[in-house]
C-alpha cells in the first residue's frame, strides 16, 4: 500500500485541518485562556504543517510511486488475504456475543488458515483444538468472560 | 544496596517466578527467531498475561522475554539471511556471508555470547545510572516534566528515522490519540463523538496490540505460505574458536556496550537503531573495513553487542522519568500504569524491591541466555519450519482475545482492528510506528504539566525558562528543534570560509 508522499502528506494537512475545526466550539477558561482546545490545535497545526511539507518534499522529488495497482487490487492475493483478516476480525465482533467464543474463534482462524493454503481437514483440526486452547487458558485460567453465546460450556 | 539485591533473588528464586522466567524465556526466544515476530509485538502480547499478574513477574516477564527475542533475532539472520527481529538487521549480511563460509557455528557462538556480555554491562550501568538519576529527578516540578517529555518526543522524531518528517507525523496522531477523552483542565469530552467508551481515552493495550501484532500479520500475509532455504547447521560446537575471537574484539565489545546503554537511555531510539549505530561507528574504526557487508565477524561483535546492551538502557528513562526509551519499555509504562504503580523517582524510594527486581531479572536472564540460547540454536532449523501460515492465524487469535481481556470490551477489539490497519498503512509508506506509542505515553505528561504549571503561575510562561533545571532541559530541547538546520548553517558556514 506505498502511495505518493505528496498524497500522503495532503491527507495529514486535510486531517490536520480537521482536527483543528473540530476544537472550535471546545470551552475556555475563566479570562479567555485556552483550555481543553490548546493541545489539540496545536497538533492539528503541526500536523497540517508536517504534511505540508511531505507533500513539498515528495513533489519536489517527483515521488510518484504508486506502488498499489488499483485496478488489478482485486487480483491481489496478498491484498485479499489482509481483507480476509479484516473481514474476520470485524465478523468476530459482531457475532461473537451471538454464536460464542468457541463457534466464532474457531471460524475465524479456520478461514484464515484455509485462505493462506493450508489444507481444509488440518486447518479445521488445529482450528478446533487451538480455539479450546485459548478458550481454556484465558476463560478457565485467567478468568475472562469470553462471550459464551448458544453453547453452554 | 546488597541487601536489596539479596532480597530480590529471594523473590525471584520462588519456583512460580523461576516457571515464569523459564516460560518467558522460551516465548522470547521462539518470537525472535521466527522472522516476521517482533520483541515488541511479543511484549505487547505478553500484556494481557501480565494483567493477571503481580507487578513483580510481570515486569520480570517482559524483561526475559525482550533479552531473549533480542538475542534469537541473530538466528534466522545466520541461516536464511532474515533477520529475526529488526535489532539484528544490521549485520544480518555479514551473518549469512560468514555462514556460507561455513563459519555457521562460529558466528551463532559469537552471537549468544555478545548478547549476554552486552546485556550484563546494560544492566551494570542501569544499576549505577538509574539511582543516581532518580535523586536528580527527585527535585523535578512540572516545569521540569514538561521540558523533559518534550526532550524525549524530539528525540524520538530526530534519532529514531531516516525521515525526521515522518516520525514527527507519527508521534503528532500518537500525541492526538492521547487527547481523546476527557480533559485534564474542564473535564471537557474531546474526540468522543459520542461514544462512552472513548471518554476514558484510547485504550492504551489494544492499541498496541493493533500496531504491533495486527500490523505484523496484515505485512506477512503476502509472504505466509513461502517456505525459507534453510541452511542445515549441525552446531555441534558453537563455543569453538568465540573466546579468542572476543579476545582479540575486547575493545570492540567495550565500546559498543557503553555506546549501546547510552542510546537506550536516549528517549525513543531502541535496539535497532542501537545496532545500526554501533554497526557504523565499527566500521569507521575497523582495520578492515573493506569486510564489512562480506562477512565481517568484527561487526558482529560490535552491533550484537549494542542491540542487547540496549535493552537495558532503554529501562533507564522509563523508571527514572516514567519516559519509555524504546518501544517495549512504552509497553512497560502502560503496564506500570495499569498496576496502578507511576514509574519516577518515587518508585525507587517507593517500591525498591521492584527496581531491584528489574535489576536482577536483567541479570539472570543475561546469564541464562548462554545455555537456552545454546538449545535454541539446536532446534533453530525445527523452529523455523513452523508454518507461518498456521502462527500467523494462531496469533490473530491471541491479538483478538488479548485486546478483549483488558476490558472486556468487543469496542477495544474494534480499536486493536483499526490501529492494525493504521500501522500497517504507515509501515508501508516509511512512516515508522514506534513514535505513535511514545506519543500516546508522553501525550498526557506534556499538556498534563504544561497546564498544571500554567494554571499554577496564572500564565506565566517565563516560569519555563527561569528555574535552573528548566532552563537547562529547555535548552537541550531548543537544540534538538533545531537539528534540521545544523546542515544548512554548516554547509553556509563551510562555503563562506572557503576562499571564492
Amino acid at each position: 500500500m506505498k502511495i505518493s508522499d505528496a498524497v500522503v502528506g495532503a491527507g495529514f494537512v486535510a486531517a490536520g485541518a480537521l482536527i483543528f475545526t473540530g476544537t472550535l466550539g471546545y470551552p475556555t477558561l475563566e479570562a479567555g485562556h485556552p483550555g481543553p482546545s490548546l493541545f489539540p490545535r496545536i497538533l492539528g497545526s503541526l500536523m497540517a504543517v508536517f504534511g505540508g511539507l511531505l507533500s513539498l518534499q515528495g513533489l519536489r522529488a517527483r515521488d510518484v510511486t504508486d506502488e498499489v495497482a488499483w485496478l488489478r487490487l482485486h487480483k491481489n492475493p496478498a491484498f485479499i488475504n489482509a481483507l480476509v483478516v479484516l473481514a474476520g476480525v470485524l465478523a468476530y465482533i459482531f457475532l461473537v456475543e451471538h454464536l460464542g467464543f468457541l463457534i466464532m474463534g474457531a471460524l475465524v482462524i479456520f478461514t484464515l488458515m484455509w485462505r493462506l493454503q493450508v489444507r481444509p481437514l488440518k486447518a479445521a483440526v488445529v482450528a478446533i483444538v487451538f480455539n479450546a486452547l485459548v478458550h481454556f487458558l484465558f476463560a478457565k485460567v485467567l478468568r475472562v468472560p469470553l462471550p459464551l453465546g448458544i453453547l453452554w460450556w | 544496596m546488597i541487601e536489596n539485591i539479596q532480597a530480590a533473588l529471594v523473590m525471584l528464586t520462588s519456583w512460580k517466578l523461576l516457571l515464569t522466567i523459564t516460560l518467558c524465556s522460551i516465548f522470547g526466544l521462539f518470537v525472535g527467531a521466527v522472522p516476521g515476530l517482533t520483541a515488541t509485538m511479543a511484549a505487547a502480547l505478553l500484556v494481557p498475561f501480565t494483567f493477571f499478574m503481580d507487578p513483580l513477574p510481570a515486569l520480570v516477564s517482559i524483561v526475559t522475554m525482550s533479552a531473549m527475542a533480542i538475542f534469537a533475532g541473530d538466528i534466522p539472520a545466520a541461516l536464511v539471511r532474515i533477520p529475526g527481529t529488526p535489532s539484528s538487521a544490521a549485520y544480518t549480511d555479514d551473518s549469512y556471508e560468514l555462514t556460507k563460509q561455513g563459519k555457521a557455528e562460529l558466528v551463532l557462538g559469537v552471537d549468544v555470547i555478545c548478547s549476554a556480555i552486552g546485556g550484563l554491562m546494560g544492566a551494570v550501568i542501569l544499576m549505577t545510572a538509574a539511582p543516581l538519576l532518580a535523586e536528580v529527578a527527585l527535585t523535578f516540578t512540572s516545569f521540569e516534566y514538561f521540558w523533559l517529555a518534550a526532550l524525549g518526543l524530539s528525540a524520538t522524531v530526530m534519532i529514531a528515522s531516516i525521515s525526521p518528517l515522518k516520525a514527527g507525523l507519527a508521534l503528532l496522531v500518537g500525541l492526538l490519540f492521547s487527547t481523546v477523552g476527557v480533559d485534564i483542565t474542564l473535564g471537557y469530552p474531546r474526540f468522543t463523538f459520542g461514544i462512552t467508551e472513548l471518554l476514558n481515552g484510547v485504550d492504551f493495550i489494544p492499541a498496541m496490540i493493533g500496531l504491533f501484532g495486527v500490523s505484523e500479520i496484515l505485512r506477512n500475509m503476502a509472504s505466509a505460505h513461502l517456505k525459507y532455504p534453510i541452511t542445515a547447521v549441525k552446531a555441534e560446537n558453537i563455543f569453538r574458536g568465540v573466546a579468542e575471537t572476543l579476545w582479540k574484539y575486547k575493545a570492540n565489545m567495550a565500546r559498543s556496550g557503553l555506546l549501546g546503554t547510552f542510546i537506550g537511555v536516549l528517549p525513543g531510539a531502541g535496539a535497532d537503531i542501537a545496532a545500526w549505530i554501533a554497526y557504523a561507528v565499527s566500521r569507521r574504526f575497523s582495520k578492515e573495513p573493506e569486510k564489512f557487508g562480506k562477512g565481517s565477524i568484527e561487526s558482529i561483535v560490535d552491533a550484537g553487542t549494542a542491540n542487547n546492551s540496549c535493552l537495558a538502557g532503554d529501562w533507564v528513562p522509563a523508571l527514572v522519568f516514567g519516559i519509555p526509551g524504546d518501544s517495549i519499555t512504552a509497553i512497560v509504562i502502560g503496564v506500570l500504569y495499569m498496576k496502578g504503580l507511576r514509574p519516577g523517582p518515587m518508585i525507587f524510594q517507593e517500591q525498591p524491591q521492584l527496581v531491584y527486581a528489574v535489576y536482577v531479572s536483567f541479570i539472570i536472564a543475561n546469564i541464562l541466555m548462554v545455555p537456552f540460547g545454546y538449545l535454541a540454536i539446536k532446534v533453530s532449523s525445527t523452529m523455523l519450519r513452523v508454518p507461518r501460515n498456521i502462527l500467523m492465524s494462531a496469533i490473530l487469535m491471541f491479538c483478538i482475545v488479548g485486546s478483549f481481556a483488558i476490558n472486556n470490551s468487543l469496542f477495544d477489539v474494534g480499536i486493536m482492528l483499526a490501529m492494525g490497519i493504521l500501522g500497517y498503512f504507515f509501515e508501508a509508506n516509511g512512516i515508522p510506528v514506534a513514535p505513535i506509542v511514545l506519543g500516546m505515553v508522553l501525550g498526557p505528561i506534556v499538556e498534563q504539566n504544561f497546564m498544571v504549571s500554567m494554571i499554577k503561575t496564572r500564565w506565566d510562561l517565563t516560569q519555563f525558562f527561569t528555574r535552573p533545571t528548566a532552563a537547562i532541559l529547555a535548552v537541550l530541547a531548543i537544540l534538538t528543534w533545531l537539528a534540521p538546520v545544523y546542515p544548512i548553517l554548516f554547509r553556509r558556514f563551510a562555503r563562506s570560509a572557503s576562499p571564492a
